[in-house]
Order: structure tokens, then C-alpha cells, then sequence
């Protein structure tokens, strides 16, 4: 297997708030290899964010803690390098597009400013090198009229110009990773494709790995090599794409699966997952998932839930495929 | 007994409400008191009496009675605010000035009664050397003045208590800041809302007013018309009253204008109800707690105005102020410094105290700092 | 954008137009409380001339000339505008000159004191502002949040008594009046204005400092602050220039709604207290004097100056704030 260009190991995130601690992220493991885009799903509030903003350490201090765990990143692991360090790696080596441009970018600055201060910052450009890269930035990612589009202010921008300018913000000093936080939620169904094909289009041309972010298993199966299930902060299921879709083992895969409209049955009702997502407050000894699961065993209540190698690259967190599992349902 | 009832019910269901009849009521009463004043006999209250009962009125119909009503809702924001230990602190300190100006001159001697054996005398626990000239030897003799307990804070030069004094200007103060602040809050919702509900040319207009109202500088806007008109403490009020509400009225406009468009306001229109109806029982309680605060912060700058007047002389010349033994104080600085301290630190406390009670308010009442 | 020219001339009209509106509804308020007042400046001026024992009769035909107090109401109106723009603003018969060159004398001290205070409670203010909302809830936040409520409450003129008070008669490190021989531009100025600018610029530096605060903080947790933290800008530039561009728009708004009531009320007391000669310490004096005409024209100039100041802090906007020019 190759070797990982980061590598995420046991993270623990947690929220201290006056109404008790919120778990997050609690304790999860993965590896970015390099070029590969991984997708990691779940439901709003499962930690997909948080995830990445503990990557990046912009975790908001107080109320946030990365309370332990490694990202490394190159053998260097930056939860223990210092804070300059880290900033040096932000946004140069490690980029990250958020959801929402339209918060996402500063409403009185222009867009190119907003790219040129990187490029100034980080690869030490003079000014009219910054505006010149800028502008090929502008136009890789498809803004027509790029030279003009850089004096806008983003209140100028469609909602889909905005994302792809953001997307150019985060290319703008040739990352080795590319965080995207849902980069496709906030926009129209039509511009929705447009995103996806820049980023399909980014994964040909550039040598670059990608951490999608994404609640739709559509977008997962259209552009992500392998993929990560999250429930409640903790991880379901790891597994390429097409063997995590097509052969899925924790009951909430398989429950994310059935609640695709699927066209080609012509099933007239959706399905849902029954239940509500856990509080993440209220300490559980077991599995998190087990209230919702149709398949829980006594253990689930009990224990956490164990990681299990099902098949070649395929993890399932779940004691029913745990080889000592013996109980009864419950 | 059915038929008094009924009429009742029925007068209450013409008007819109049994608050709004209350309201008419008062008017009502006012208006004739007012007339007999003028016309007939003289001096059945005076000037700050109707405001008295004029906002007394007004308080309890829109700030104590849906107070009451909501009683679990204030006592959630009571245990918000009382966790700020500055705002409850403040509050304590209001209640004691409360207490010091209701009950305080029944203790203290006349703040105006001058005697001038006794003048300069120090607070209790300090001494002073004082020079006194004899016109017979022609020579200046060194004097000690200690305080006494008859004089805990001392005299003035004209031997007049200090003590007496402080109390009557606590009265003085939050008299004039409890009753321009509520006309000027009153007058600010009023307009605000209106402002807001209506729309269009009236907002326009109403709002272009207020910006040129804004315009003025407060306080020379104060100087200026009490010198044309002369000081006399009600008519102070009053001014302070009607030009201080426009920062109410366009915080008032914007909370409205958000409050316009929600639904129960919508169902309200949809099911009939007049303007004057949902203005006054649907979108006022709405920013009562806007207004309180509002009303806790715009007191300090109440009372800070009428002490400034005060002390640049243009206070109301028969009450003792804490503006006017401030201003007494300064001109005798070198000889009786502690007349210019006691009212300065007073006034400072209660300015302080408003201040740390409206800021814990503001936070007690904000949604976004419940965590 | 080609509209944008012409978007930004028609609002600077607008503004002209409506600035003019206002100045218009300054003199009328002016004009009719001069007018209902219960004694008219007419009788104040001879009251004060009989009591001098100097010739009514040629002051009453005096005063009617100059006021055109027998013409109808309306002409006196214009005439009272059309002599204020000329510069024609009244006799000042306590200093018996002209109120115009009695402002000529005195602005400037009312001036070096606000420029000076402004100034420097400007700078501090926001300075600590921003770096108490940064720390928030840190120690250097609560003394700083602390102070600037013991600021704010403290009565100007009574902080300028202590002053003199502390400084003057006890120490005897200043001179308790402030020295108008003393040349304007020179050291021995600074040095007497030290106590006064501490005066005015206790209120302003706590006002500043709470603004700031709010503003900054209002902008801190929002999302692009975390998008210029992911480029990996150092934080020095992202607050500086990220958070605080956009906290500076609202900060000036407030700041300019409260210049009259800060600022310009500061001042007021803080010469009457020192007893520096600039436009509040003529106005005082002409309360006394009973001498109309100072005390309308001090008032007239500070509603038109921040009359102005608005109207530039308007226009100034729309280059400022990219957002509104489109709305």
C-alpha cells in the first residue's frame, strides 16, 4: 500500500460548553494517500467539519479542544508543531474550500485580493505576479472575463461564481491537499454539476490529493476513489467507493444506501433511517448507533463498538461482524 | 350587576381592549385635572405630579402588568441578569439611592438652611487648618476644624449640611432621570413603531425628523432652550423628555421592522384587528424588553444632563441639586474640597450603577449570549 | 460596472439635498425658540442697557432696525437666514464686537482641545478595543471592559474638577486655570492642555474602546475570518485587516452619532472648567450675560458642523463600504 501523505490517528475533538462536554469527533482514524480523492460522509453534525478544521487546527478556542490524537502530515505530525509552523502549511500545502463562499469570503475586500494576499504570502510574488497568477487562477476555474472578475467584491458574484472563486483561492499556491467542506450544498442544482466537474477536471490535471466533504452519496460515487462513513463523531465504515457501495456492511451504510430514491426500482416511498441522531453530551458506553439499529445485539449497549477488517481495505466499526460476537438481539 | 358587566364588555370590546379603555381613562381624568388647574383652581398637582401619574399610568399597562402576566419568562431573564454580579450590584445600589432619596429627608436637616458659624467644616474624620482673619487685631489666626457626627459630610461655605444636600439631589436626580427617560422612551416607542408599522411616506417623514433631531447636539440643544425659556425643574424634564427619544425611536423602528413581517402579526391583520390594536398589543409588548433596556441605559445620560445644567448654572434655582453643590464645591476648591468630592462621587455611583444594571439586562435579555 | 458613476453622484446629491433640508430645519427651530421664548432677546439687551444706565430710546430703535422686529414674521425669517449667510450673525453686546469675530478669536481653543483629545482617544481607544474583543474574556479584557465602564460614567466635569482639584491645589504640578498669553504652538500650551485633553478624552477612550470591542467582536466569529485563518495569514493580518475592515464601518457611524453628545458636550464643560476662552466658555459666559446672539450662534455652528461631519462621513462611506453602493 502506498504511503500515506496524511495521516489522521485516534483525533479527539471536544466542545466544552456550560451545558457539558460535546464529543465531536471522538477518536478517528484515516489516511489521505497521495492523488486520491477521499470522501468522507455522513449526516449534518456527525463531525465532518470539525474534522477538518482540527486538520488545519483552526478549531475555535475556547469552546474547542483537540483533546488527543495525531495528524500527520510528511512525518510531521501538527498537532505538535508549533503554531507558525502550521500556519506556514495553511493554505500553502494545505487548502481548504468551505461550504458557504458566500460567508466564506471577506465582503470588503475584492476577489482578487483575497487570492493575491496568499500568493504574496506564501510564494513570495510581487504584486503584479500575484494579479497575473491570479487572473490564470480566475480562468482555470472557468469565471468568464477573469481580469474584470478579480476587481469584484463578492456581493457582485453569483453564488456559483463566489464557490469558484473560492475554489481558485484555495489552488492559488498549488496545495498538496485540498480540503472541500461540502463544497456543492450551498449552490444550485444546475451549478452543482459545474462544481463537480471543476473538481473532476482538478483531479486530471493537478497532482493533488482531495478530502471531499459531502452528506450525498451521489456526489460520493460521481468523483471519490475511496470513502469514510462517520457516525456521531466516530467512524462506520471505511472502504473504496465501489466496494462500499455496492457491498456495504454497517447497518447505517446500509441505511444511508436505502434512503437513495433509487430510479431504476421504481420504489414510490423513500426510506429513512428511524431515530434522530444521538446528543452528543450524554456519555454512552456502547455503540452510538445501536437505539437506531434494526439489527443491535445486547453488546451493542454495552461495549464500543470494535473495528472489524472485512474484506481487503474494507474497515466496518460493528460488533456483528466481530469474530467472538455470539450474543443474542436484543 | 350583568348589565354593568355587559356595558363594561361591550365599551371594552368597541375601544379594543380593556387596557386601551384604562388608557382613555387616565386621559380623560388627566385632561379635566388639567383644565380645573388652569382654568379653575390653581395647584391641584404640580407639573411633575401629572408626569407622575401620566407615566405611572403608561408603566403599569405596558411594562408591569405583561411583566406580571409573564412571570416565568422574567424570572428565566432575573436568573440570567442576577449571574452578572456587576448588574446586581448596580441594582442594590439604585435600590439604596431609592430608599435614600424617599425616606432620606425625614433624617436630614434642610439642605438650604444656611448658617454661617458653622460653614467649612470637614467630613467626619478629618481636620483641617483654616485662617481666620480678626478685623480687630488685624492679623490671621490659624484654626483647626475637626468633623463631627453633626455633620457626617461636612458644610458647604455657607455652613449649609452636606449630607442634606446629597440627599435632596439624589431625589432630584432620580426624579429627573426616571421621569424624562420614561416620556422619552414612551415618545421613542411611539414613534419607532409607528414608524415602522406603517411605512412609507410616514416612515420617511418621521424618520428625516428624527435625523434632524439627531442632528442637534443633545446637550447645547438643552442649554439653548432652557436659557430662552428659563430653569425650572419640571420644564427641564420635559425638554429632556421630548428631545431625547430619537435613539430610541430608530432602535424601536429596526426591531419593529423585523417583528412586521412574522406571522402572529400577520394573523393578527389577517383576522381584522385595527393598526392602533396591533401597534399597541401586539407589537409593543413584542420590544418591551428592547425598551427596558433602552430606558436603563438613557438614564445615566438623563441624569448627567440635568447635573450639567446645573452646574453651569442653569439649573432650577429652588432645589439643591447635586449639579449645583458640585458647581458650589468648585468654586471653593482650596478651602472645602470635599463639597466638590461627595456629590461627584455620587453622581459617578449612580451613573456606574444604571450602566452595569442595563449592560447585565442587555445580556440577560440577548439570545445569542445564552450558551 | 458603468452605473456605478453615476449610482454615486445622485447619492452625493441626495445627501447635498437633504444636508440642506436639515440646515434649513436647524435655523427654523432655532428662529421659533428665539421667537416663543417667554422675554425676547430684544428685552434682555435693554434690560441690561437700562441697567447700565445708558440711553434706552437709541438702543430700542437700534434693535428694531437690526431685527426688523416690526416687519411680519416671515420677513423676519428670511432676513435671519439671509443674515446668517452673509456672516452677519448678531452684535455681542457683553464684548460689544461682532459674534463673528468673537468666533475668530476663540474657536481655536475650542479647536487644539478637541483635535488633540480626539486624536489620542481615537488611537487608544481602538487599540485597546481590539485587543480586548481578541482576548476575550481574558484578564486584559475585563480590566479593559472594567475601566472603560468607570469611563464612561464618570462626569466630565466632575473628573475635570478632581483633576484640578489632585494636580492643582494639591500637588501643585499645573496652574488651575488654563493661561490664554501663552502662544498657541508652543510647549507651555501642551503642557497647560494636559489636563483638560485628560478630561475630555476619559469619555471618548472609553466609548471607543466599547465600540471597537462590540464591532470586532461582531466580525470575529465569522466565517471568513476562518477562511483568511485557512490561507494561513498570520494573525496580525487577520485581524487587522480582515476582522477590522469590516468592524471599522459601523465603528465610525457610532462614532459620529455620538461626536455632539461626546465630543462636542465634552468640551463644553471642559473649558467652562478650565477655564480655557473657546466656543463653550464664550457660550457659558454669554448665559450670563444674557447676550442672545453668542449663545445662537455656538449652538448653530456645533448642529452645522456635525451637520457637515455627517455628510462627509456619508459620502465617505460609499467609497469605504463596497456593499452599499449597489442597495
Amino acid at each position: 500500500m502506498e504511503k500515506a501523505i496524511l495521516s489522521v490517528r485516534n483525533l479527539k475533538t471536544y466542545f466544552f460548553t456550560q451545558r457539558g462536554t460535546i464529543k465531536a469527533v471522538d477518536g478517528i482514524d484515516f489516511d489521505l494517500l497521495p492523488s486520491e480523492c477521499l470522501c468522507l460522509v455522513g449526516e449534518s453534525g456527525c463531525g465532518k467539519t470539525v474534522t477538518a478544521l482540527s486538520i488545519l487546527g483552526l478549531i475555535d478556542s475556547p469552546p474547542g479542544r483537540i483533546v488527543a490524537g495525531e495528524v500527520v502530515y510528511h512525518d510531521v505530525n501538527l498537532l505538535k508543531s508549533s503554531r507558525e509552523q502550521v500556519r506556514q502549511i495553511r493554505g500553502k500545502e494545505i487548502a481548504m474550500i468551505f461550504q458557504d463562499a458566500q460567508s466564506a469570503l471577506n465582503p470588503v475586500l475584492t476577489i482578487g485580493d483575497q487570492i493575491a494576499e496568499q500568493i504574496k504570502l506564501h510564494l513570495k510574488f510581487s504584486r503584479r505576479e500575484a494579479k497575473e497568477r491570479t487572473v490564470s487562477l480566475l480562468k482555470e476555474v472557468g469565471i468568464p472575463s477573469p481580469a474584470e472578475a478579480a476587481d469584484y467584491y463578492p456581493h457582485q458574484l453569483s453564488g456559483g461564481m463566489k464557490q469558484r472563486a473560492m475554489i481558485a483561492m484555495s489552488l492559488s499556491c498549488d496545495p498538496q491537499i485540498l480540503i472541500a467542506d461540502e463544497p456543492t450544498t450551498a449552490v444550485d442544482v444546475t451549478i452543482k454539476a459545474q462544481i463537480l466537474d471543476i473538481f473532476r477536471r482538478l483531479k486530471e490535471t493537478r497532482q493533488m490529493s482531495l478530502l471531499f466533504i459531502t452528506h450525498e452519496l451521489g456526489v460520493v460515487s460521481e468523483i471519490g476513489d475511496r470513502m469514510v462513513v462517520m457516525y456521531a463523531g466516530r467512524l462506520a465504515e471505511t472502504a473504496t467507493v465501489a466496494e462500499l457501495l455496492g457491498n456495504p456492511r454497517h447497518p447505517y451504510t446500509v441505511g444511508l444506501i436505502n434512503c437513495l430514491p433509487d430510479m431504476t426500482q421504481g420504489n414510490d416511498r423513500l426510506q429513512s433511517i428511524p431515530g434522530t441522531v444521538p446528543s452528543l453530551i450524554e456519555p454512552t458506553n456502547g455503540c452510538l448507533f445501536h437505539p437506531r439499529c434494526d439489527k443491535a445485539l445486547a453488546i451493542c449497549r454495552r461495549q464500543k463498538e470494535p473495528s472489524v477488517l472485512v474484506n481487503q481495505g474494507h474497515s466496518v466499526f460493528c460488533h456483528l461482524y466481530s469474530p467472538a460476537e455470539t450474543s443474542q438481539p436484543c | 350587576m350583568t348589565n354593568w358587566l355587559a356595558s363594561i364588555n361591550y365599551i371594552t370590546g368597541k375601544v379594543g381592549g380593556i387596557r386601551k379603555l384604562i388608557l382613555i381613562l387616565m386621559a380623560a381624568l388627566l385632561g379635566v385635572t388639567i383644565l380645573l388647574d388652569v382654568l379653575v383652581v390653581e395647584k391641584i398637582f404640580d407639573p411633575l405630579g401629572y408626569l407622575y401619574i401620566a407615566l405611572g399610568t403608561l408603566a403599569v399597562l405596558y411594562g408591569i402588568y405583561p411583566l406580571y402576566t409573564s412571570r416565568r419568562l422574567v424570572g428565566y431573564y432575573w436568573e440570567r441578569a442576577s449571574q452578572n454580579r456587576l448588574a446586581v450590584a448596580g441594582l442594590a445600589f439604585i435600590l439604596f439611592l431609592i430608599l435614600l432619596a424617599l425616606i432620606g429627608p425625614f433624617f436630614t436637616t434642610d439642605p438650604t438652611a444656611t448658617n454661617f458659624e458653622e460653614k467649612n467644616i470637614p467630613p467626619l474624620g478629618f481636620t483641617i487648618e483654616e485662617s481666620v482673619y480678626h478685623p480687630e487685631t488685624q492679623q490671621s489666626i490659624s484654626k483647626t476644624i475637626t468633623g463631627s457626627g453633626k455633620h457626617p459630610l461636612g458644610t458647604d461655605n455657607k455652613g449649609r449640611d452636606l449630607l442634606a444636600m446629597i440627599v435632596s439631589g439624589a431625589r432630584i436626580s432620580l426624579q429627573v432621570g426616571l421621569l424624562a427617560t420614561g416620556i422619552a422612551v414612551a415618545l421613542g416607542t411611539l414613534i419607532g413603531v409607528t414608524s415602522a408599522y406603517l411605512g412609507g411616506k410616514i416612515d420617511n417623514i418621521l424618520m428625516r425628523f428624527t435625523d434632524i433631531m439627531m442632528t442637534f447636539p443633545f446637550f447645547l440643544l438643552l442649554v439653548f432652550i432652557v436659557f430662552i425659556f428659563g430653569p425650572n425643574l419640571a420644564f427641564i424634564v420635559l425638554v429632556i423628555g421630548l428631545t431625547g427619544w430619537t435613539g430610541t425611536a430608530r432602535l424601536v423602528r429596526s426591531e419593529t421592522l423585523s417583528l412586521r413581517t412574522r406571522e402572529f402579526i400577520m394573523a393578527a391583520k389577517a383576522l381584522g384587528a385595527s393598526d392602533s390594536r396591533i401597534i399597541l398589543a401586539h407589537l409593543v409588548p413584542n420590544v418591551i424588553s428592547l425598551i427596558i433596556v433602552i430606558a436603563t441605559l438613557s438614564i445615566p445620560g438623563v441624569i448627567l444632563a440635568e447635573a450639567g445644567l446645573s452646574f453651569i448654572g442653569l439649573g432650577d434655582p429652588s432645589v439643591t441639586s447635586w449639579g449645583m453643590v458640585l458647581r458650589a464645591g468648585q468654586q471653593n476648591l482650596d478651602t472645602a474640597w470635599w463639597v466638590a468630592v461627595a456629590p461627584g462621587v455620587m453622581l459617578f455611583l449612580t451613573v456606574l450603577a444604571f450602566n452595569f444594571m442595563g449592560d447585565g439586562l442587555r445580556d440577560a435579555f440577548d439570545p445569542r449570549s445564552a450558551v | 460596472m458603468p452605473m456605478k458613476k453615476n449610482w454615486l453622484r445622485d447619492y452625493i446629491i441626495k445627501r447635498l439635498f437633504f444636508a440642506l433640508i436639515v440646515a434649513l430645519g436647524i435655523l427654523t427651530v432655532t428662529f421659533i425658540l428665539v421667537r416663543i421664548g417667554p422675554t425676547s432677546p430684544a428685552d434682555k439687551y435693554l434690560a441690561n442697557i437700562a441697567a447700565r444706565g445708558q440711553d434706552v430710546s437709541q438702543a430700542v430703535a437700534a434693535i428694531e432696525a437690526r431685527y426688523g422686529l416690526d416687519k411680519p414674521l416671515y420677513e423676519q425669517y428670511i432676513n435671519y437666514v439671509a443674515n446668517l449667510g452673509r456672516g452677519d450673525w448678531g452684535w455681542s453686546f457683553s464684548t460689544s464686537m461682532p459674534v463673528i469675530e468673537l468666533i475668530k478669536t476663540h474657536w481655536i481653543y475650542s479647536f487644539q482641545l478637541i483635535f488633540l483629545s480626539s486624536i489620542l482617544g481615537a488611537l487608544v481607544g481602538i487599540l485597546i478595543g481590539i485587543l480586548s474583543a481578541v482576548r476575550q474574556y481574558s484578564k486584559t479584557d475585563y480590566i479593559a471592559t472594567f475601566f472603560s465602564f468607570i469611563g464612561i460614567s464618570i462626569p466630565n466635569f466632575w473628573l475635570g474638577v478632581m483633576l484640578i482639584l489632585l494636580f492643582s491645589v494639591k500637588l501643585g504640578l499645573f496652574k488651575t486655570y488654563y493661561d490664554s498669553g501663552i502662544p498657541i504652538f508652543s510647549l507651555d500650551n501642551l503642557r497647560q492642555l494636559t489636563l483638560p485633553v485628560i478630561t475630555i478624552t476619559t469619555g471618548m477612550l472609553a466609548g471607543y474602546t466599547r465600540y471597537t470591542r462590540s464591532a470586532m467582536l461582531d466580525n470575529l466569529r465569522k466565517e471568513f475570518v476562518r477562511t483568511a485563518r485557512a490561507k494561513g495569514l498570520p494573525e496580525r493580518t487577520v485581524i487587522g485587516k480582515h476582522v477590522f475592515r469590516n468592524a471599522v464601518l459601523p465603528l465610525i457611524t457610532i462614532i459620529m452619532f455620538d461626536l455632539g453628545s461626546i465630543v462636542f458636550a465634552g468640551a463644553y464643560f471642559t473649558e467652562i472648567v478650565f477655564g480655557i476662552p473657546g466656543l463653550g466658555r464664550i457660550s457659558f459666559n454669554a448665559i450670563f450675560a444674557d447676550d442672545y446672539a453668542v449663545v445662537v450662534t455656538v449652538t448653530l455652528i456645533s448642529a452645522f458642523l456635525i451637520l457637515m461631519i455627517n455628510l462627509i462621513t456619508d459620502i465617505t462611506y460609499t467609497y469605504l463600504d463596497p456593499r452599499i453602493r449597489y442597495d
